[in-house]
């Protein structure tokens, strides 16, 4: 069993200005730098802006590491992809697609980086509340939410426990062998799981 | 018994309620594909290539779950990642990755696991020679159309490539697409053996049910057959 851990990843605790924002104006701003990486045609405007939430990001306290490590799994893919526009439409565009991109993906991380994780699941549980005529239940959103996280644990555990019963066995090279196991893991708890919840009366559609 | 005449029919009077088993199955499967991204990708065959496991896992869910809970199950993986917890691949997470290039393909994950769910809800109540030929038809089919499409429309749009030039970018991964579909079958048939009431009782059963319990005793009639009156 591990992966609990993962939780954490990325909250970064403080009492900066952009800590203390409520969140749907920060989903707003991320909400707006989508939307400026299609508006924005000069790359100088891309880059200001750009520098402009790096500086926020930095006065949240998060610190430099966090930023380059909000980027760098993108880095790769985004050089070559700025490598490919510069020979095909020239230096200006290429440097405009790459900071739209970024520009996104540090607003972003800014949202996560400040916000603590319980906060961003119950914004997302509050998502569901406009849809309760619809038949959407927020408790039972909220309560399946709960579940999903509880469960990563136990079936990335369930991943490698397959993965060594299956070494001893000498089928490490069996993808049936290595994949399998886990999905009629999966499907049983899942049962478990529901069932444990229709015994205590949770989960089940109540009007 | 008005008490579940009520449930069948505020929701969308078609179909049932979800309860809490399939409550538990969305949930699970959602962890499901959040845990085949964090793990590390498994070797294939002799060569020993390393395939990735989360679109075996989104393929799988649909063929195991059928269309509606799939939907949720994926949805509900791809609504936390981009809400912020790092289930994406690699640990990556946030509404940043809308603007990345493998935005296309992370949109298409819940649309392909119900479209897949579809189809082999379809399969398994028509037919019973060749499913595994079938299933991997659909899978094919979902893959090809909806991740691959949809991939592709990603990448023209964020990286501004042209379709020829995204199309050649998103070639390389149909082999390994290939390998994934035909591994998620047989696990699939696997799964329904194991399993036989995961997605046929909600699929097959539920024309019979309405007149044999009720036939046999009048006054008494169950849940099930109540809330599809």
């Amino acid at each position: 069993m591990r992966g609990h851990g993962f939780l954490l990843a990325n909250y970064v605790p403080g009492t900066s200005l952009v800590h203390r924002m409520p969140l749907w104006l920060k989903f707003l701003l991320v909400l707006a730098c989508g939307m400026a990486s299609f508006l924005i045609v000069d790359w100088r405007l891309a880059a200001a802006a750009l520098a402009v939430l790096c500086g926020l990001f930095l006065l949240s306290g998060a610190g430099p590491t966090r930023l380059f490590r909000a980027v760098r799994p993108l880095l790769p893919i985004l050089l070559v992809i700025g490598a490919f526009q510069w020979w095909q439409l020239g230096g200006p565009v290429a440097a405009r697609i790459v900071l739209n991109i970024l520009l996104c993906v540090v607003a972003a991380s800014l949202l996560t980086a400040t916000t603590p994780l319980h906060r961003l699941l119950d914004g997302v549980v509050s998502l569901a509340r406009p849809f309760r005529r619809f038949g959407a239940d927020p408790e039972r959103f909220a309560l399946t939410i709960a579940i999903m996280l509880r469960s990563i644990p136990f079936i990335a555990g369930a991943f490698s426990d397959v993965r060594d019963s299956a070494r001893a066995r000498g089928l490490e090279r069996n993808p049936r062998a290595l994949v399998l196991p886990v999905f009629i893991t999966t499907v049983a708890y899942a049962r478990h799981t529901g069932e444990a919840l229709a015994a205590r009366g949770l989960g089940e559609p109540e009007d | 018994m008005t008490q579940t005449h009520a449930a069948g029919t505020l929701k969308p009077a078609k179909r049932r309620r979800w309860n809490a088993t399939d409550l538990g199955l969305i949930a699970v499967f959602a962890a499901l594909v959040a845990a085949s991204a964090l793990v590390a990708a498994i070797p294939v065959g002799g060569l020993g290539v390393p395939i990735t496991l989360q679109t075996l896992a989104v393929m799988l869910t649909g063929l195991a779950l059928g269309p509606g809970r799939a939907f949720a199950a994926v949805g509900l993986y791809t609504l936390l990642g981009l809400a912020g917890l790092p289930i994406f691949s690699g640990g990556r997470s946030g509404l940043g990755i809308l603007a990345g290039p493998s935005a296309g393909y992370i949109i298409a994950f819940p649309l392909a696991a119900a479209a897949v769910g579809w189809l082999a809800a379809v399969v398994i109540r028509r037919t019973v020679k060749f499913r595994a030929v079938l299933l991997f038809v659909s899978a094919m089919a979902t893959s090809i159309v909806l991740v691959h499409g949809l991939g592709i429309a990603g990448m023209m749009v964020n990286a501004k490539l042209d379709f020829s030039k995204a199309f050649l970018a998103d070639l390389p991964f149909y082999p390994g697409d290939i390998i994934k579909n035909v591994l998620a079958v047989t696990v699939a048939i696997a799964l329904h053996k194991a399993f036989p009431d995961l997605l046929v009782r909600r699929v097959r059963q539920l024309p019979q049910k309405a007149a044999a319990p009720r036939a046999a005793t009048p006054g008494t009639t169950t849940p099930e057959a109540s809330a599809q009156q």
